[in-house]
């Protein structure tokens, strides 16, 4: 007579198992956390086989990776080694006529998609794992954590990255672009320091701490309409007793990300990497569409970090606006001879100002708290920069959520002018790698858009970014301050009031830069 | 509990304290449902651990078990004292075999040691024990003074826990692996405890069946892997028989273990209470490589036995000088002169150190190696009168010896000297002098290097080599796929990376051994003893592993006697054995990539089910020794990967469990695969794989785009219904020798 699988008479019976005698995991509040950003079953796109069989694959991220990896080479090389004419210098025209442009746009429809074929991580990544593609066990590197004081920061660090790599850039004029040599010598910077990470700190702590554009993919990145890779039914990840996904399983690495699919509850920290679909030994996670602005509107934890770091990009895109303006001009002559730093832009004008925007944005926030807040609700509680609670925070956090998409455009908004008048000068530029096409192609003097049409798009960009931002501070608003407001007409009008004067601002100042040029 | 500031970690705040990372804290809850003392909890809004530092004790479990490292605990570690009774050093040392370590006395001792336990929920001392004994459960039980229950728990995984709990080196076992010990702090007596227990309660003879059972096994050796396979066959009224070459059973437990740590009445305690319950038991009959055959005719099953005696000699020149002999054969003459009386100048004299046998000054052993055998040999020596140096090339803090063993040793005078070589013996006729170098290691699992230049000689008497020993290399011809590699290849299993026993690499307390890549490397050897080698025969214990330790061994022979019982051999003796053919429990295993294989695989278990068989559908991901032992047929799947005719093959997933298997004994395979375009070679690659690992395959199938649905639920039995007839042709063609 057969003995069953697994039955108290099998002989093989692990005696382990009967040793083990685990708490069972808490539920309680589990559904009211996640249910309202889980997304719907049906727009699990990796149920369907052919999907599957590519995401199951090693060498799919290894072959999304690669062409960029190819194309960011050559940009170090031509950068260093062509032409000192920007426009016709490949790298330099291939990185800031179109690969930036078509950065937001990804970023806008997808999220972290190019996380998932990033060439600077990429490359490190290679490095760290020893492989292009293959599951290894070893890595290279002194695998640390992350120092705990900078990861509670969470998005403040490549904020601030991200503004160190703008001043650079803005001194250095490599965006304009200037000299293609500064172009490669930063490529080569973000390459070297992703490598230098990827060596000293475990997973993708260069990604997701360091990474200058992790904080403006991550937070724009939200209106995108796929929600990674999420569980298919919570209740096997809880009950999973291996958590597979995040320390790694056979087939695939555990979460490079620090996500866990089963608790994200946005896109925000899913970098697409397929790793965690490789590794679940029970096919439970999936790879999941969403409607656009779902990230921005559903998560029920709304992150400090998050807020912090799209009140700082909206003050730092309003800097540049402004600093383009001809107002701005005579300002920073008398800065730079006060502070006797010759050069634009002053770092302390620069910081300045994006602060300044910063906190007068947040201030407005403020306002809307001291104005709407219920006084018989305590909102204080003590924690550290992600934890505490306070009034201002209960209104700070979900405005600037709902504020991200009037960021988002306005940031799309300030790559369309190269991206409309130079985008065609990539072709001459790959054509003078080989030799032949110069300055006088016809494709490097013509335009996609000229300047009269191009501040058309611009504000329109900013007026289908606002729309979005509105809705989503409606649907916020209604969902986290409503109830915590003393008059529900009073909060929805001052928080959609907020974002449409953001929005006009931002329109407002393109229109004002047109009739600067 | 009383806080006990710990000088290992040397820290002097007054409490541990817990930081969560939220940013980084996913709310897996790993570290919750782990956490000893409750300490954590959920925070629902936020969905991340909390954590209440007044709970804590400290033990840094949370630590180890989070995946995203995003738990920091600081501060001390608050536990009292580990309590060890002081060894009982004889006065005069010549002679006295009396038992030196000395248990547990009274309640009091056992209740504070006990009260150190944690009662981890993942325990990883579990996990460190070769036989998983509950030491949480048995300890739980002291605490609660129930010595009844304390000694039918640790009965449920040990035949031996009184011979274990004084041989077993636990701080590379379970007390190594104890959270106390991967914290940094001195582990649970867990070995005391269980003495403890066996001291005041006898394990209770073998249960004599009411019910024979038909099948007949022979177990080849006595050691304790063979005690424990006779033993649980025996009750399970199986017809046993067990070979011993020597007069008396026992293996090295018997010969190879000196009275002073394991007397000869505990080494005989299971054998006695076998035979007076009338187990068949041969002393004194050496089966040869070549009679293993012939008792495949005789019996159902053969269970080898034979453990790793053949002793590993250091090739240097001089070895082959008179007073150069082997650790056998000293600690067998030793233990007989100490025995009889002890005449240590009638010792020296057979071995040629005539001058002592005169009155002359003590003769100079030196003893190479510095492990348990060799602390044993020095020790011996010390009973007998002589001066032993141990030397070894490992760093003293790798030492293999039981850290207790190595500090006892030391105290009755012997001296061991780490970090040194051998690089030549030398003496006219007979050794005289030894040659040393120095060596360096720098990590435990890194192979010592001899340092150039540095040398030094020491005035020999007597050289023993006491390196270890290695199997007999005429079994090892027979015997396929022995030893078995015990490194734990690919990924570890993840319920161990969870448990937290593989985070810390080394435990001070462990001899900066990795407890945790041990423990693996153990888990290998056990799966591995279910499986037979070839048909109806299984190794077992340090002749299936190599070298390993005595609880191992009796952890493997029970292993395989669940595996015999339950897989129920028929010899050729048998009248039944043809009702047996049957495809018996069905295990279906699979390598999908989009789906398909995975849903060609459920249709083939579902045509089993259909006809009632107990059928098992799993990825090959989750399929292990364990998985593979349960069951009696086996039906791999693989996708076909390559790209249209370059390549094509199983795939690489699937390429490298096969060659990751162990061997499979004759068990029944069939294999399949799904394909696009074409299959190519697919089948045949995973064919002969399968029966490169001792499978015979007998049947196979590949399924196109358009035939899964109508092929596959009928694979299963029509295929095993012309496959099964292969089957009964080869095994009766096949003759009964391996």
């Amino acid at each position: 007579m057969a003995i069953k699988f697994d039955s108290p008479e099998a002989h093989l019976k692990d005696p382990v198992a009967v040793a083990i005698r685990l708490r069972a995991p808490e539920r309680e509040g589990i559904d009211e956390r996640f249910g309202p950003s889980d997304v719907s079953p049906g727009l699990d796109i990796a149920r369907n086989p052919r999907v599957a069989r590519i995401l199951r694959n090693r060498k799919f991220q290894f072959f999304l990776i690669l062409p960029n990896q190819i194309i960011f080479w050559t940009v170090i090389f031509v950068g260093l080694m062509g032409t000192a004419i920007p426009g016709l210098n490949f790298g330099a025209a291939i990185t800031w006529y179109v690969w930036f442009c078509l950065v937001f746009v990804m970023m806008v429809v997808v999220g972290r998609a190019w996380c998932a074929m990033c060439p600077f991580g990429g490359f490190a990544e290679w490095i760290q794992r020893r492989t292009f593609f293959q599951r290894t066990q070893k890595t290279l590197g002194l695998g640390r954590k992350f120092p705990e004081p900078l990861a509670r920061i969470g998005f403040v660090l490549p904020v601030a990255s991200f503004l160190l790599l703008t001043w650079i850039e803005e001194y250095y004029n490599i965006a304009g672009p200037g000299n293609p040599a500064s172009t490669s010598f930063m490529v080569i910077g973000i390459v070297a320091t992703a490598l230098v990470f990827f060596l000293v700190f475990e997973r993708r702590t260069f990604c997701r701490y360091i990474c200058p554009l992790t904080s403006v993919i991550g937070t724009i990145g939200s209106m995108g309409s796929v929600a990674g890779f999420r569980t298919r039914d919570r209740d096997v990840c809880v009950s999973c007793k291996t958590k597979d996904c995040m320390r790694g399983g056979t087939e695939g690495y555990g979460c490079s990300w620090y996500t866990w699919p089963a608790s994200a509850d946005s896109n925000l920290y899913c970098g697409l990497c397929t790793e965690c679909y490789k590794s679940c030994p029970e096919d439970n996670i999936g790879l999941f569409l969403q409607k656009p602005l779902t990230s921005v509107v559903a998560p029920m934890r709304r992150r400090a970090d998050v807020a912090w770091a799209v009140a700082l990009l909206w003050g730092l895109v309003l800097y540049q606006q402004l600093n383009a303006l001809s107002f701005y001009s005579p300002i920073d002559s008398w800065l730079n001879s006060h502070l006797r730093f010759p050069h634009y832009p002053n770092p302390v004008a620069y910081l300045g100002m994006i602060v300044l925007l910063s906190v007068v944005t947040a201030g407005a926030a403020k306002g809307i708290a001291v104005l709407s807040a219920r006084r018989d609700i305590g909102f204080d509680h003590p924690g550290n920069f992600m934890d505490k609670g306070s009034r201002f925070r209960a209104y700070f956090l979900p405005i600037m959520y709902g504020l991200i998409p009037v960021v988002g455009a306005d940031y799309f908004a300030r790559q369309l002018p190269k991206f409309f008048k130079s985008a065609p000068r990539v072709i001459p530029a790959v054509q003078h790698m080989f030799g032949f096409a110069g300055t006088n192609s016809s494709l490097y003097n013509s335009r996609i858009l000229s300047d009269p049409r191009i501040i058309n798009v611009q504000v329109g960009v900013i007026i289908v970014g606002t729309l979005a931002a509105l809705w989503a501070t409606l649907r916020i608003t209604n969902r986290e301050l409503v109830g915590v407001s003393r008059n529900a007409f009073l909060v929805r009008a001052t928080t959609l009031g907020l974002v449409a004067v953001c929005g006009a601002v931002a329109a407002l100042l393109y229109v004002a830069m047109q009739a600067a040029n | 509990m009383t806080q006990t500031i710990s000088r290992e970690v040397g820290v002097v705040s007054d409490r541990p304290t817990v930081q969560i990372l939220t940013d980084r804290c996913a709310g897996c809850q790993e570290c919750i449902i782990r956490c000893p003392t409750s300490a954590l909890t959920m925070d629902p809004k936020r969905w991340v651990a909390l954590a209440d530092d007044d709970l804590c004790v400290g033990c840094r479990q949370c630590e180890r078990t989070c995946p995203f490292s995003a738990i920091v605990v600081d501060g001390p570690m608050l536990v009292e004292p580990r309590s060890d009774p002081e060894p009982v050093h004889p006065i005069r040392l010549l002679g006295d075999i009396s038992e030196i370590r000395s248990g547990y006395i009274g309640w009091s001792e056992v209740l504070a040691e006990a009260e150190r336990c944690l009662q981890c929920p993942d325990p990883t001392c579990v996990r460190g024990c070769p036989a998983h004994n509950d030491i949480p459960g048995f300890i739980a039980s002291l605490r609660d003074q129930d010595l009844k229950g304390a000694h039918e728990i640790l009965r449920r995984t040990t035949l031996l826990p009184d011979i274990c709990s004084r041989v077993c080196n636990q701080s590379a076992q379970c007390e190594g692996a104890c959270s106390w010990s991967l914290a940094g702090v001195a582990p649970v007596a867990i070995g005391r405890l269980e003495r403890f227990i066996a001291d005041n309660m006898d394990v209770a003879p073998p249960q004599i069946p009411s019910k024979a059972n038909e099948l007949s096994v022979a177990i080849i050796g006595s050691g304790p892997a063979g005690a424990a396979a006779a033993w649980d066959l025996f009750e399970a009224g199986a017809a046993v028989t067990v070979y011993e070459k020597d007069a008396t059973p026992g293996g090295l437990c018997a010969w190879g273990i000196p009275d002073f740590t394991l007397s000869d009445a505990l080494a005989q305690r299971p054998w006695d209470q076998l035979r007076r319950a009338g187990l068949d038991l041969r002393c004194g009959t050496e089966i040869r490589p070549e009679e293993v055959g012939e008792l495949l005719v005789t019996h159902d099953a053969v269970i080898v036995a034979i453990g790793a005696g053949v002793p590993l000699r250091l090739p240097v020149p001089g070895a082959d000088l008179d007073g150069v002999i082997e650790a056998t054969s000293f600690l067998q003459e030793a233990k007989a002169a100490l025995e009889n009386g002890c005449d240590p100048q009638e010792f020296c004299a057979t071995h040629g150190l005539e001058s002592f046998a005169m009155g002359g000054l003590a003769p100079n052993v030196l003893v190479l190696g510095a492990g348990n055998t060799a602390m044993d040999v020095a020790r011996t020596a010390r009973r007998l009168g002589m001066r032993a140096t141990c030397v070894d090339w490992l760093d003293e803090r790798f030492a293999l010896a039981r850290p207790d063993e190595l500090e006892e040793a030391r105290e009755e005078g012997v001296e061991v000297r780490f970090s040194r070589t051998l690089t030549a013996l030398r003496g006219t006729g007979r050794v005289a002098h030894a040659e040393l170098a120095c060596t360096t290691q720098r990590r435990a699992d890194r192979r010592p290097k001899v340092l150039a230049g540095k040398f030094e000689e020491l005035d020999v008497d007597l050289v023993v080599m006491a390196m270890g020993y290695r199997n007999d290399p005429a079994f090892a011809e027979v015997l396929p796929g022995t030893p078995l590699k015990k490194e734990a290849v690919g990924v570890p299993d993840r319920r161990w990376t969870a448990s937290g026993i593989l985070a810390n690499r080394a435990s001070a307390f462990a001899n900066h051994n990795a407890v945790g890549k041990l423990a693996l490397g153990r888990e290998v050897g056990l799966w591995g003893a279910a499986l037979a080698v070839s048909e109806r025969l299984w190794v077992i214990g340090d002749a299936l592993t190599g070298p390993a330790t005595v609880v191992e061994a009796m952890a493997q022979g029970r292993r395989a006697a669940a595996a015999v019982l339950d897989a129920q051999p028929q010899g050729p003796s048998r009248v039944d054995r043809v009702q047996s053919n049957g495809p018996g429990r069905v295990l279906v295993c699979y390598a999908s990539i989009g789906g398909k294989t995975a849903r060609a695989a459920q249709a083939i278990a579902d045509g089993y089910s259909a006809k009632g068989v107990v059928t098992r559908v799993l990825p090959i991901v989750k399929v292990g020794a364990a998985e593979l032992a349960m069951a009696d047929t086996v039906v791999v799947g693989s996708w076909v990967e390559g790209f249209v005719i370059s390549s094509v093959g199983p795939a690489k997933a699937m390429k490298s469990w096969l060659d990751g298997l162990p061997r499979l004994g004759g068990k029944t395979v069939a294999v399949f695969c799904t394909f696009g375009v074409s299959p190519k070679g697919t089948l045949r690659a995973m064919r002969r794989a399968l029966e490169k690992k001792g499978a015979v395959v007998v049947a196979q199938a590949a399924f196109g785009p358009e035939e899964l649905e109508a092929k596959a639920g009928i694979f299963g039995p029509r295929a095993f219904g012309e496959g099964l007839a292969r089957l009964a042709t080869i095994k009766e063609a096949v003759k009964v020798s391996v």
